[in-house]
């Protein structure tokens, strides 16, 4: 008898441990393998020229040292495509967060009673969905020599000659920029209004009644209180950014072009990958990018720690009162 | 046959926190029991633990004759009215009801003929179509009950079932419980932290504080003698009151004295020959605590013996009676006092600041221990 | 006058708000207009034949719309109708899976104490943010050791270790989910896995709804790893056939079938999303995380 009442009891953590299992079995076979294999990979030489299979051969840190050695033109490609990236990012990120706080403010505002909130919503969310090749394809006819843009610049008068957007640098990033804008600041938009929607009302009516107009509301009681959403947009759309692959891809047909210019971090990966099965390479590629999200996510993680606390234990007990009559 | 028998339960979290603390209850069949608390007390963790919803970490917990520790909740032939009712919102009330039975493999025909019996018993057989979000919170309530009822367990918990409601409801709800146990005739185990319903409702008490019981007993027992301090200020609305006092023997009697009473000129309480008999082993300038319920003490018209001044800060009317907060002794004094037993002048209101006398009536007082806050006279 | 000068100040900010108003909506207007005109040419231009889109621009539409339907739909180099198949089998099982595990995985943590929890709850709110791109070449590399190249499964089945998904669950469980439930449960004689399926899916179906119609979409319009590895014309998804779309020779193409194949990329999402609008937007917000 006492035997039994020692041992097991009715304990329900197992089924804790059970009911997470495929996560971390999957995690660990289709993510964490391949991750370790990656950084393993990128101290090899390991590709296909041809049908002849180099290696894999140890090599030590040779493929970062190729990754940052210039080339013959003297350009050290990793950083220039880094730099392609940020600028990518940058010129359809900063837009994107400026008119999502304007349209924000505009959706939430009380004084301006915007009609039509949900159509607006309805529609500048969209591209959100849209497949970013397909959009990438659809720019891409839209823009071409033939297409219906320039039809109507030179049938319009506006220009002498056809414009061929894919040769210059600032058109084919001003397309990409154009295109991440407008995929996500519908999306930043909504985010920004649940956020402001959050603020207790209270504080915008108390700030108005102490005086403030309303420029001084939004920067002295709006801005501090979204701060948290603020910096976890900008640092999720980093982190997105550093991903951008599918627009540039598509619209450059994988090129780059002009002279790589709008070449990716994830292009570059995808180069390397897709033909020579570099795997040696494509991994130490891989590394650089992981160490950047890393420091990247870490900062992410400290951000919503600090609003988010999850596990903390759950009070089953609620406060009652106490010698309630 | 359904006793519930608890020998020495221990619940102990992993961080070391003990929640509950050498439990020993033997509940008899058909036993309405109610374990009674303030908030965090273990009171739940031990209904919990019988229901089999928590671990056992030490001790023997059984049910008949079975020891049960081991056993899942669905075997325990038990079942439970939970504080927020727990139904399940995308089953209708009949579904709700039947959920128990069919995870049982009851057949069809026998649930259907329980459910309809429960419904009808609980007065919701109009609702029986209802999602639980259509009803209201008094509703809601019934249809955790019914769920519970089909079940026809050997042993009924119910965990501070009434909380979710409103003051009203609440007491027709409790006069509801009183019928349905006189009607279904089981086991009850119930948790509350309002001592009223406790009262009202329990065969036997069990009071518990910090994952200790205090004491267990009928509504009788720990009303009038409640084993310690916490129990005494617990059971009872208001609250007791306490004060300061020490032992004296004088001329043969035994004299509890409150020096701080009438203006420091103290009070001198002469106690009951039983009293006396008890204390007889406690020398001259033994500290005690000196408990009187507020309905226990009398308003006299002058100083006499027992009694003690004091001047009146708030008045309460609560209908045929008064709650007067008088300041004396150092000490916020409630009386509970009929209005028939008030001077005339008086039962149309109270000023402020009145001076008041009085008096405790010996045969009433409790007197604890100092230290151990134990009852010295039971 | 005093009473005067206040009228004419309420006026004066009657007027100013009427102007920031018409403000206002002009940004609006044109942010739409900038939205939907990509997407109007891409209809219109998908009615129109080859001949007609060399000839110039125009906004209004032609009637060639079911010619360039049954061009794009029976194009023999790329097979559309199979792609789109393709991309709907892989895109459902996908969405079923994320959206069951993820469930389950928040349920788990969500319900259960146990040692590790904790840690589990951590580790994956910091695997979250890390893009799965950076695992890529020892992902291929396997596949093609092991033969999986060509084969969905390594497409469907990372989506049961799916972090945002799995912290959108466990944020919506804890809003709507009372432990007691789960007790009742129970009490009841209701297994885990049946209290799981029976009573918690259905608490948590509007959060599920969102969930399948994200994780759909997102596994519709992926490209990276599909594009790696499903090199079997039969095997490719949507994605890859617009890409290769864009690599054949492009002046040699009918471009009203151009247009139709891009229409029929993403027209199924659309259409989706027209319908359940306001859900989905409302699921965007309530998430709080996404993208």
């Amino acid at each position: 008898m006492d035997r039994n009442a020692k041992k097991g009891g009715v304990s329900y953590a197992k089924w804790g441990y059970i009911f997470i299992l495929p996560f971390f079995i999957v995690y660990f076979l289709f993510t964490f393998v391949p991750q370790i294999l990656t950084i393993y990979n990128s101290f090899f030489e390991n590709y296909k020229e041809g049908l002849t299979q180099i290696g894999p051969n140890f090599v030590g840190l040779r493929n970062y040292i190729t990754l940052f050695t210039p080339d013959s033109a003297g350009t050290i490609n990793i950083l220039k495509y880094t730099g392609n990236t940020l600028i990518l990012w940058i010129l359809g990120a900063v837009p994107q967060i400026v008119i999502a706080m304007l349209l924000a403010i505009f959706f939430t505002s009380y004084r301006l009673k915007i009609k039509g909130q949900q159509f607006f919503k309805t529609v500048i969310y969209m591209p959100n969905l849209i497949m970013a090749s397909a959009f990438s394809m659809l720019f891409f006819t839209l823009f071409s020599t033939v297409g219906p843009i320039n039809q109507l610049i030179t049938s319009m008068g506006w220009a002498d000659a056809t414009i061929d957007f894919f040769a210059y640098t600032i058109t084919v990033r001003g397309l990409i920029s154009l295109m991440n804008f407008l995929m996500w600041f519908g999306n930043t938009t909504i985010l920004f209004m649940a956020g402001i929607m959050g603020i207790d009302q209270s504080l915008f009516e108390a700030a108005s009644i102490d005086g403030a107009n309303s420029l001084q509301v939004f920067f002295k009681v709006t801005v501090p209180l979204l701060m948290p959403i603020i910096v976890y947009t900008i640092i999720t759309a980093m982190i997105g950014g550093l991903q951008m692959f599918d627009v540039p891809q598509v619209l450059t047909k994988g090129m780059g072009m002009p002279n790589r210019t709008s070449m990716t971090l994830i292009m570059y990966l995808n180069n390397f990958l897709s033909g020579s099965k570099n795997y040696g390479m494509s991994g130490a590629i891989s590394v650089i990018i992981f160490i950047i999200t890393g420091i990247l996510s870490l900062i992410v993680f400290r951000t919503l720690n600090r609003n988010y606390s999850g596990t903390e234990k759950k009070h089953r007990r609620r406060n009652l009162p106490q010698n309630a009559r | 046959m359904a006793t519930v028998r608890l020998e020495h339960i221990y619940k102990i979290y992993d961080g070391g926190v003990t929640a509950v603390n050498d439990f020993n209850l033997e509940i008899e069949d058909k036993e309405f029991i109610v374990l009674v608390g303030p908030s965090g007390c273990g009171k739940s963790t031990t209904l919990r633990m019988v229901a089999g919803l928590e671990n056992i970490s030490k001790g023997e917990l059984y049910i008949g004759d079975t020891l049960v520790n081991n056993i899942e909740p669905k075997n325990r032939d038990i079942a439970m009215v939970f504080q927020s009712y727990a139904l399940y919102p995308h089953m209708t009330v009949y579904e709700n009801m039947a959920f128990a039975l069919k995870m049982h493999k009851i057949p069809k025909d026998e649930i259907d003929k329980r459910v309809r019996e429960a419904a009808d018993i609980l007065d919701i057989t109009e609702y029986l179509n209802r999602k639980p979000k259509a009803l209201s919170g008094g509703q809601r309530q019934r249809v955790a009950i019914g769920r519970a009822i089909v079940r026809e367990p050997k042993v009924f918990l119910m965990d501070e079932p009434l909380s979710n409601l409103d003051a009203k409801l609440r007491n027709q709800m409790r006069a509801e419980i009183i019928k349905l146990r006189k009607r279904i005739d089981t086991t009850f185990i119930y948790v509350t932290h309002d001592q009223t319903e406790a009262m009202t409702l329990g065969d036997r008490i069990v009071i518990m504080k910090d994952g200790l019981i205090q004491q267990i007993g009928t509504p009788q027992e720990v009303f009038n003698e409640p084993a310690n301090i916490f129990v005494a200020g617990f059971i009872g609305s208001p609250q007791m009151n306490f004060f300061n006092g020490v032992l004296k023997n004088e001329g043969g009697s035994v004299y509890a004295l409150i020096p701080a009473a009438n203006d420091g000129k103290g009070a001198k309480i002469k106690l009951t020959e039983e009293a006396a008999g008890k204390l007889e082993g406690f020398g001259d300038g033994k500290e005690v605590v000196i408990g009187i319920r507020p309905e226990h003490i009398r308003v006299v018209r002058e100083m006499g013996e027992n009694t003690i001044k004091g001047t009146i800060d708030v008045s309460e009317m609560m209908g045929s009676e008064y709650y007067l907060h008088i300041s004396a002794a150092g000490k916020d004094v409630v009386l509970r006092v009929p209005m028939t037993d008030l001077p005339a002048e008086f039962r149309s209101g109270i000023p402020y600041g009145t001076e008041i006398c009085f008096e405790f009536p010996a045969e009433l007082i409790h007197m604890f221990d100092v230290e151990s806050e134990t009852n010295l006279l039971k | 006058m005093h009473a005067n000068s206040i009228k004419s100040d309420s006026i004066k900010a009657k007027i100013q708000l009427n102007i920031l108003r018409a403000i206002v909506y002009i940004i609006l207007i044109f942010l739409t207009l900038l939205c939907l005109f990509s997407f109007y040419m891409l209809i219109i231009n998908a009615t129109r034949s080859n001949g007609q889109l060399q000839g110039g621009f125009t906004l209004i539409p032609a009637g060639h719309f079911f010619e360039n339907l049954k061009n794009a739909w029976t194009d023999s180099s790329i097979n559309i109708p199979r792609g789109m198949l393709n991309s709907f089998i892989v895109a459902t099982l996908t969405a079923v899976l994320t959206t069951y595990f993820s469930a389950l995985t928040a349920y788990g943590i969500h319900a259960y104490d146990f040692k590790l929890k904790k840690f589990a709850f951590g580790f994956i709110m910091a695997i979250m943010v890390i893009p799965n791109q950076v695992s890529a070449s020892g992902f291929v590399q396997i596949c093609y050791k092991f033969h999986l190249t060509n084969n969905y499964l390594p497409l469907i089945l990372p989506g049961i270790a799916a972090p945002i998904v799995f912290f959108y669950m466990k944020q919506y469980m804890e809003s709507v989910l009372p432990m007691e439930i789960i007790d009742a449960a129970r009490v009841d004689g209701s297994g885990e896995f049946r209290t799981f399926n029976r009573i918690i899916l259905p608490m948590i179906k509007p959060a599920l709804a969102v969930q399948l119609i994200f994780a759909f979409v997102q596994s519709w319009n992926n490209y990276f790893l599909p594009g790696l590895l499903l090199t079997d014309s039969k095997m490719k998804t949507v994605p890859i056939m617009i890409a290769q779309l864009r690599s054949a020779d492009y002046s040699k193409f009918d471009m009203g079938k151009v247009y139709m194949f891009i229409l029929l990329a993403i027209l199924p999402v659309i259409v989706v999303y027209l319908i359940l609008s306001k859900s989905i937007i409302k699921g965007v917000t309530s998430g709080g995380v996404k993208g």
